[in-house]
């Protein structure tokens, strides 16, 4: 089964929650993880990775090159580069900004000069393979600084989870979805059998998480929601209200407590460092439903 | 002139700081427009708590095949760097809208005209919301279900050139992608706003790698400044020539404002004098020349 793990946003605790639903998880299923938050990966970090052991760099994202003996200073590409990802340097040059462009060749597809333009294939970030101390295998990516298409990344990612899940017969693939609701959350989501989405209770979470949803639906899989930080906020009903509406299943709420960002600093799960935490205490009731509803 | 307020990771506190600069900032009477171009998931507003205004759509170019005209050559299907044209056995092309960037490279190379013909669809909308401190904010929201944020992020940084006055603030989403580059272009000073744990430390190194390539002065905030090893990021910071320029303690209050979408900035809790001293700062570095 695949079990996608996503709120819409980052900071509200979906990786520590995910870190310790992995620990909580691992001794009753085998599973693979998979970081899917490429443009800022840390489960590896909370799971206590330090050395990766296989790496594979992604090659895929395509960048425009000006070639500035050939080209006539016309200026079409700059006209019609959809993104305006093509400047005029100090000097005079057309320059392709490679931090921006996004390798849709339209430049090369106007230019009146013959092979002025050319599209390269750059790397846009590495994928890894680790073994964590609790014995379930990881992969993370990382989208280089600058890059586009961190979709792409994710499904490779995902790839490679599958394969592992072959090769070692794994049951499950679980995946710590990427902020937002772009092409890297469609790519954690689709062909994810189950949702997971965790939220805090508050105006802007709700907003996220609503958005994060109507992608669910999209793929229609059933969605399941942890509530966060529960007690931060007790005036705020909104987000019950919409899980209610919504008929989507509460696993549990995890009260506020300051015991999660201290094991994010030792980097480890909470329910590890501090299993008699309140918070600790909640997330081991809500693995309990998981196992019971979810995972079977 | 445009700074940009940006961080690696999701959750450190960017909007606040972002949103509640702002209001600092016009509070000692320096003139702008924030543009929230997080457009996966825009929070400005909801933490200024208004309700987003003057809607305008998106609309992105698509291709439209006139079967009438279209000799399947399959050029169209071959240029589109999305894959979002397949084509069938006898070189039918048929387009999968989602996947399609409405980059217009099929339309360039059709070799008949008429043959892919100009159609909109709505990948999200920018809006234009007047606020009660003075300042207007622009936002660009993505569509669910849409893929690529690139072609809005430029439409909502457009819209907010079009109507700015003073300096532009934008706010950037999380990450170090090519969109977060987009939004930051053209940014005379970034504000990397990090946290001081280990995860927050190496998010952080990511954000100033983007503002040393793409050369823009950075100074950082590190907000919960008392959850972690600030030494860290300042080692980190003095590795890419950035300054810190402001510590956030964790703080209820902050917590309290932001669940009730009132801008700490005007209130009298003691955080809103960090934000007064660093709208000063920022006011100092614009030279008055916003
Ligand atoms: S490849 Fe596309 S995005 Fe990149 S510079 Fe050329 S036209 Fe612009
Ligand atoms: S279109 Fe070609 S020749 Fe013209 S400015 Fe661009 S690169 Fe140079
Ligand atoms: S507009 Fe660009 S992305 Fe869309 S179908 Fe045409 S070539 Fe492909
Ligand atoms: S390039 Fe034009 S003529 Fe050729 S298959 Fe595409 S639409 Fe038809």
């Amino acid at each position: 089964m695949q079990v996608a793990i996503a709120s819409g946003k980052g900071g509200v605790g979906k990786s520590t929650i995910t870190a310790s639903l992995l620990y909580l998880l691992k001794d009753d299923y085998s599973f693979v993880a998979v970081d899917a938050d490429a443009e800022a990966p840390n489960l590896g970090l909370l799971l206590g990775v330090t050395e990766w052991e296989e790496e594979r760099e992604h090659i895929g994202a395509k960048i425009a090159r000006i070639n500035t003996e050939s080209c006539v200073r016309c200026g079409i590409c700059y006209e019609r580069c959809p993104y305006g990802c093509i400047y005029i340097d100090d000097e005079g040059n057309y320059v392709v900004n490679e931090l921006t462009c996004e390798g849709c060749n339209v430049c090369g597809l106007v230019c009146p000069v013959a092979g002025t333009i050319t599209l390269e294939e750059v790397r846009s970030g590495v994928i890894r393979k680790a073994t964590t101390k609790y014995g379930f295998p990881l992969i993370s990516a990382q989208l280089d600084v600058g890059r586009p298409e961190s979709g792409k990344l994710v499904t490779e990612e995902k790839e490679w989870a599958a394969k592992l899940m072959k090769e070692l017969n794994l049951e499950h693939m679980i995946v710590d979805s990427a902020a937002g609701i772009g092409c890297q959350v469609i790519a954690s989501l689709g062909g994810a059998d189950v949702a997971i989405l965790i939220a805090e209770p508050t105006p802007a979470s709700l907003s996220d998480v609503q958005r994060a949803y109507k992608v669910v639906q999209h793929f229609r899989e059933p969605a399941y929601l942890i509530i966060n930080k529960a007690d931060i906020n007790p005036g705020f009903t909104g987000l019950e209200e919409w899980a209610e509406k919504e008929g989507i299943p509460i696993l549990g709420r995890i009260p506020y407590d300051r015991a999660v960002p201290e094991s994010m600093s030792m980097l480890k799960p909470v329910v590890e460092a501090f299993p008699e935490a309140k918070a600790s205490k909640a997330i081991v009731e809500i693995a309990e439903v998981i196992k019971r509803e979810i995972l079977g | 002139m445009q700074i940009a307020v940006s961080g690696g990771k999701g959750g450190t506190g960017k909007s606040t700081v972002a949103t509640n600069l702002a209001v600092a900032l016009r509070k000692i009477g320096v003139r702008l427009t924030l543009a929230d171009l997080d457009v996966e998931a825009p929070n400005d507003h909801i933490l200024l708590g208004v309700e987003l205004a003057n809607e305008e759509p998106v609309n992105q170019f698509m291709p439209r095949f006139d079967y009438s005209k279209c000799t399947k050559c399959r050029k169209c299907a071959e240029v589109c760097e999305e894959h979002a044209i397949v084509t069938l056995k006898d070189g039918t092309p048929f387009l999968m809208p989602t996947l399609c960037s409405g980059c217009r490279a099929c339309e360039i190379v059709c070799p008949v005209p008429g043959a892919i013909q100009e159609a909109f669809r709505v990948i999200g909308h920018t809006y234009v919301t007047p606020t009660p401190y003075g300042f207007t904010l622009v936002t660009g929201k993505l569509r669910e279900g849409e893929e690529r944020s690139m072609p809005l992020v430029v439409a909502a940084k457009k819209r907010a050139e079009e109507v700015r006055e003073g300096l532009l603030m934008v706010d950037t989403a999380a990450g170090t992608g090519n969109t977060v580059s987009k939004a930051v272009e053209g940014s005379k000073l970034l504000i990397a706003v990090t946290e001081p744990t280990p995860l927050g430390i190496h998010d952080t190194e990511l954000i100033l790698q983007l503002g040393k390539l793409m050369k823009i002065p950075t100074w950082v905030v590190v907000n919960r400044s008392d959850l972690g090893d600030v030494g860290k990021v300042r080692e980190l910071a003095e590795k890419y020539g950035a300054e810190i320029v402001a510590e956030i303690p964790y703080s209820e209050n902050i917590v309290k404002s932001y669940v009730e979408g009132k801008p700490i900035a005007l209130t009298d809790y003691p955080e809103a004098e960090i934000f007064k001293g660093l709208a000063e700062r920022v006011a100092e570095f614009l030279g008055g020349g916003a």
